[in-house]
C-alpha cells in the first residue's frame, strides 16, 4: 500500500520524535536515581526506538527511491533539515526533573497520537500502534506515579521549573505539518487539532490531581519550528553524536 | 525505600520461585518496577512480591537438628538389603 504525502510525513514526524526522545532518555543509563528507576526509564527508552524502527520499516518499504535494508542510515545519516521531530524530543535534559517531566509531557500526547492511528486504513500502521498502546501503558504508569509522588512535594521548586520551562516547547509536539492533516483521508481517526485540545485538558488535570498549584506558561514553539522544518538549537551535537559510532566505519554491518 | 522480595512463576505447572530482591518506595511502585527488573522478557506468567520485613524468618538451629537422621532418608536401600539377602537365603 503506498502512503500518501501527508500520512508519510505524519508518519515521518512521529518517527522522529519517538527516535529522539528514545535516544535522549537513553542518556540515563547506569544513571538513574536508584537501580530500579534506572532499568525501568531505560526500558521506556528501548520501547521509544523499538517504535521508531516499525515506523522507519513502514516508510522505506513505501518509499521506492530508498533501500528499505539502509534503516540505520535513514534513521541516523539525513542531513538536519529532512528530520521532523518536534523540539520537545531534541532537547537536552540534562537535569533529572527535566527528563522527568519531558517524559510525562511527551508519554501523555503519544499515547493520543497513537490512539488516533489504532484503526488505521493501513494495517502495518494499525498493528504498531496497538502494540505501542501496550507499551504505553506502562509508561503512563510510570510517568504518573513518579510524577505524582514528586510534584506535589516539589519543595525545591524544581519540577515546577522544568513544566514552566518545557511546556511551550511541548505545545510544539501538535505543530501542523505542511503536508497537511492525514485525519481528511481517514488515515488517522483524530485530528492534529483535537488531540492537542485533550492533551491541554490532560496536563491541567494531571497537575490539578498531583496538588500542583502553578500558573502555567502560554507559550508554543510551533512558530519557530515551521511545521516541524527547523531544528532546536543543539540538535547538531546530538545529532553528531548519533552519528558517531556509525560514522566510524560505513561500509560495516551491524 | 523498603525491600520485596519477588517470586515468579511460568504459565502451566510450574511453581512459584524466589526471582530476586528490588528496593521501591511503596508496594504500588514495588510492582511497577519488579516487571521491569525480573520479567521485562517475559520470564513470567505471574508474579509475588513480598516486603522482606513480612517472611518470616526461622531459626537455622531448628533446621540444624534434622541434619542427623538419616532414618528420615527413605531411599529404599535398607529394604532393597532385606530383599537381597532373603532372596540369597532361599537360593542356599
Amino acid at each position: 500500500m503506498s502512503l500518501k504525502a501527508a500520512e508519510r510525513a505524519h508518519l515521518l514526524a512521529l518517527a522522529d520524535d519517538e527516535h529522539m526522545v528514545g535516544a535522549r532518555h537513553t542518556n540515563w543509563i547506569g544513571l538513574g536515581p536508584f537501580l530500579e528507576e534506572d532499568l525501568a526509564f531505560c526500558s521506556i527508552a528501548q520501547d521509544e526506538l523499538g517504535h521508531a524502527i516499525g515506523l522507519y520499516e513502514i516508510l522505506l518499504a513505501d518509499d521506492p527511491d530508498r533501500d528499505s535494508a539502509d534503516l540505520d542510515g535513514f534513521a541516523m545519516l539525513r542531513d538536519a533539515a529532512d528530520y521532523r521531530s518536534c523540539w520537545l524530543a531534541e532537547v537536552d535534559c540534562s537535569d533529572w526533573n527535566d527528563s522527568l517531566v519531558r517524559h510525562w509531557m511527551y508519554d501523555r500526547a503519544e499515547s493520543l497520537r497513537w490512539g488516533a492511528l489504532s484503526d488505521c486504513s493501513d494495517e502495518r500502521v494499525a498493528a504498531l500502534a496497538n502494540r505501542a498502546l501496550r507499551e504505553e501503558t506502562f509508561h503512563l504508569d510510570h510517568a504518573e506515579r513518579f510524577m505524582g509522588r514528586v510534584a506535589g512535594a516539589d519543595v525545591t521548586g524544581k519540577i515546577a521549573a522544568s513544566i514552566n520551562r518545557l511546556l511551550p516547547i511541548a505545545r510544539g509536539l501538535w505543530d501542523e505539518l505542511a503536508e497537511g492533516d492525514p485525519v481528511a483521508t481517514g488515515f488517522a481517526s483524530r485530528s492534529v487539532a483535537e488531540l492537542a485540545a485533550e492533551w491541554e485538558t490532560l496536563i491541567a488535570d494531571d497537575l490539578n490531581k498531583w496538588g500542583v498549584d502553578i500558573i502555567l506558561p502560554d507559550g508554543n514553539v510551533s512558530t519557530g519550528q515551521a511545521h516541524r522544518s527547523i531544528r532546536s538549537d543543539g540538535f547538531d551535537a546530538f545529532h553528531a553524536d548519533l552519528q558517531r559510532v556509525i560514522l566510524l566505519d560505513t561500509s560495516a554491518v551491524w | 525505600m523498603k525491600t520485596y522480595e519477588v517470586f515468579l512463576k511460568k504459565a502451566g505447572r510450574d511453581e512459584f520461585r524466589h526471582a530476586g530482591s528490588l528496593e521501591a518506595p511503596d508496594p504500588e511502585m514495588a510492582v511497577m518496577y519488579a516487571s521491569e527488573t525480573h520479567a521485562r522478557r517475559a520470564e513470567g506468567a505471574e508474579m509475588w512480591l513480598v516486603e522482606r520485613g513480612n517472611v518470616l524468618v526461622a531459626d537455622p538451629a531448628i533446621l540444624a537438628v534434622n541434619d542427623d537422621k538419616p532414618h528420615r532418608h527413605n531411599d529404599g536401600a535398607r529394604v532393597a538389603a532385606r530383599r537381597k539377602e532373603r532372596r540369597e537365603g532361599d537360593e542356599t
